[in-house]
């Protein structure tokens, strides 16, 4: 009889332990840590935020934001930043301070494909108020001899020093930093599971409460009616620079917002998009642009000597390129479905 | 013979449970839950017309409830449960009815049969009658599923009801 | 019964499955609705599963306008008096995963569906 039975108790026992598994997973997901979301205009852009939290959560992050936004604006007259550029000198709060040296350190690690004193030529182009126009070359070469992040005096605490007719812009970093102080926020609150989408650049906190991976859609640079692909993620950014991002048509050239900082004119490497994939929203921000400028071949030179960042690629004739650690979770979709996936090896 | 009958039945529900876990390794082919093949069906319509209603009973059942231990999804239990059985109760009559050459009719309706028990439990336990919509899709890729695993059942029952193994 | 008889039966079964599949495919799916938001609050709300013609109707904040189309399953921003026209451009909406955006206007039309979205996106990189 008993042996007859105790089979039948081991089955039962591993039952029960499947299901106190999955009982342990209800549990945890408290009665307050409910779906919450929320649509903001902030930094110049709309952002989504979505997280399994407290409602207190969702909006501490949203006034985290908009104070952020209140220091590191560029056109805000009241911001740090305005300041700065206006006196050529200031004291910066912590975290402008905190943004400043992360992108300082990527200007420097990209050779200077990003720069964060490119301002002035950004407006000249027109791209800050939407007025388009062509600069002649003279007026890029005279700008151009105030563009160079190496002259910015800054003691990498507080103060900071530009050199006459400088003006910086920290709109590439920024919004990859803000996301990471959120997702830090939420994280020491105990929040397991939320998706951030700052204006395109999107964050997520560990993975879906079900536990599968966020699956986050890349744009299609080509303006296509579909996604160029999909890449599954957990606790990671997803930051896309694109010349289809915003851009101007002139006697039948295309002008796009991404300015390389060594010629003051669009960036002209043969990408159309990259997207960055890692774990400081700060660094893919930056590397974003600064890759997209950089092009493939010098990108894939960068992320060879990197261990923090994997990256896709598509250029002007429609390859596709992924580096080695993405091959796995990036599926083309749509158009692309099918098409040629180059994968860049360490 | 009862050790043959014995070892008959545990040899088909191992080789059930092992298809059961191979076919959950292969990704889904649509977004839409309950989609799929549902291989292990074949061993299900096989031994209802080669070992009879009682062993195949004991075949589904041991089938279900260690498919769901081994692949850890102890709550797909009750939708395993729900379209088995009912699959089951249809093949009980479909038994009388067909000849042996038209085997691959209870493949179909069976797997018809198993994606309409699911989908009630799905509506009772998520509480939203909304996903229903799917079921007209369910209904096609069941009819088409099981025409191919019915055919399937249909050739082994064809190859092997002679064989001294079933006799 | 005989073997024809069968193939007539489910022959039928997997003809009308077809049909009602048709059938919902063309309405879209069930339950999509699209959010008009101004400024982080909706202001309107239409099912698009349930449109059976199309109509247009203007979003005013008093000063700015957008003129929305909505035609059966999809919605789109058919004119707008803002500088960038990128809520044009952006053509029609009819999944949930990017909404159309109008920063100028502060307007957002986001599709929100009951059920999964049809290939399980959960955000959009750009």
């Amino acid at each position: 009889m008993i042996r007859k039975l105790l089979p039948l108790l081991l089955a039962l026992v591993l039952l029960c332990a499947c299901s106190a598994q999955s009982g342990e997973k209800t549990e945890e997901a408290a009665p307050q840590a409910e779906e919450r979301t929320s649509t903001i205009f902030a930094m110049d852009t709309v952002m989504d935020l979505r997280l399994w939290g407290t409602e207190e959560q969702l909006r501490e992050a949203e006034r985290e934001i908009y104070r952020l936004e209140d220091l590191f604006s560029v056109t805000d007259p009241a911001s740090e930043i305005h300041a700065l550029n206006e006196s050529g000198e200031g004291e910066l709060s912590p975290e402008t301070a905190e943004l400043l040296s992360g992108g300082l350190a990527l200007c420097a690690r990209t050779g200077g494909a990003l720069d964060l004193s490119i301002y002035p030529l950004v407006r000249a182009w027109g791209f800050t108020a939407e007025e388009y126009r062509v600069p002649a070359a003279e007026e890029l070469e005279s700008l151009l001899e105030n563009v160079d992040y190496t002259r910015i005096d800054f003691d990498g605490l507080s103060r900071v020093k530009l050199p006459a007719g400088m003006e910086i812009d920290l709109g590439s970093v920024a919004k990859g930093y803000a996301s990471t102080r959120v997702i830090e926020f939420w994280r020491e609150q105990g929040v397991t599971s939320a998706l951030l989408n700052l204006g395109g650049n999107v964050h997520a906190l560990g993975a879906k409460p079900d536990g599968s991976p966020w699956r986050v859609a890349v744009a299609d640079p080509f303006g296509g009616s579909g996604y160029l692909g999909v890449v599954e993620i957990t606790d990671k950014a997803v930051i896309t620079s694109g010349g289809y991002e915003r851009y101007f048509e002139q006697e039948g050239k295309t002008y796009w917002h991404i300015l390389d900082p060594a010629t003051g004119a669009p960036a002209d490497s043969g990408l159309v998009s990259v997207t960055v994939v890692g774990e400081n929203g700060l660094t893919c921000d930056g590397l974003s642009t600064a890759l997209f400028v950089m092009g493939a071949e010098r990108a894939a030179a960068l992320w060879r000597e990197s261990e923090d960042f994997e990256a896709i690629f598509v250029t002007a004739e429609r390859e596709i390129l992924v580096t080695a650690g993405l091959a796995e979770s990036f599926r083309p979709l749509d158009e692309y479905a099918g098409a040629k996936v180059t994968v860049i090896e360490p | 013979m009862k050790l043959k009958r014995l070892t008959r039945a545990a040899v088909l529900a191992a080789m059930a449970l092992g298809i059961f876990i191979v076919e959950l390794q292969l990704p889904n082919l649509t977004p839409i839950p309950g989609v799929k093949l549902g291989l292990a069906n074949i061993v299900t319509v096989f031994s209802m017309f080669l070992l009879g209603p009682a062993n195949t009973l004991a075949i589904l059942l041991t089938r279900i409830l260690l498919g769901s231990l081994f692949s850890g999804q102890v709550m797909a239990l009750a939708y395993s449960l729900a379209g088995g059985l009912l699959c089951y109760l249809l093949m009980l009559l479909l038994r009388k009815l067909l000849t042996m050459k038209q085997i691959w009719v209870c493949g179909v309706l069976g797997a018809v049969a198993h994606n309409l028990g699911q989908m009630a439990v799905a509506v009772v336990v998520t509480g939203t009658p909304a996903i229903l919509v799917y079921l007209p899709v369910l209904m096609v890729s069941g009819i088409a599923a099981g025409l191919f695993t019915g055919l399937c059942a249909q050739f082994a029952v064809g190859r092997l009801e002679h064989t001294s193994l079933f006799k | 019964m005989r073997t024809r008889s069968w193939i007539i039966l489910i022959g039928a079964l997997l003809l009308v499955s077809l049909a009602f599949c048709f059938l919902l495919l063309g309405r879209g799916a069930s339950g999509t609705v699209a959010n008009i938001y101004q400024n982080g609050v909706c202001v309107r709300s239409i099912d698009l599963s349930a449109v059976t013609e199309s109509f247009t109707f203007t979003v005013s904040d008093g000063a700015r306008e957008n003129v929305i189309e909505v035609a059966p399953g999809r919605i789109r921003v058919l004119e707008a008096d803002c500088p960038d026209q990128v809520c044009v451009h952006a053509g029609w909406l009819a999944d949930s995963a990017a909404p159309i955006v109008c920063l100028p206007h502060r307007l957002v039309i986001r599709i929100e569906t009951s059920a999964k979205a049809a290939d399980g996106i959960d955000t959009v990189s750009q």
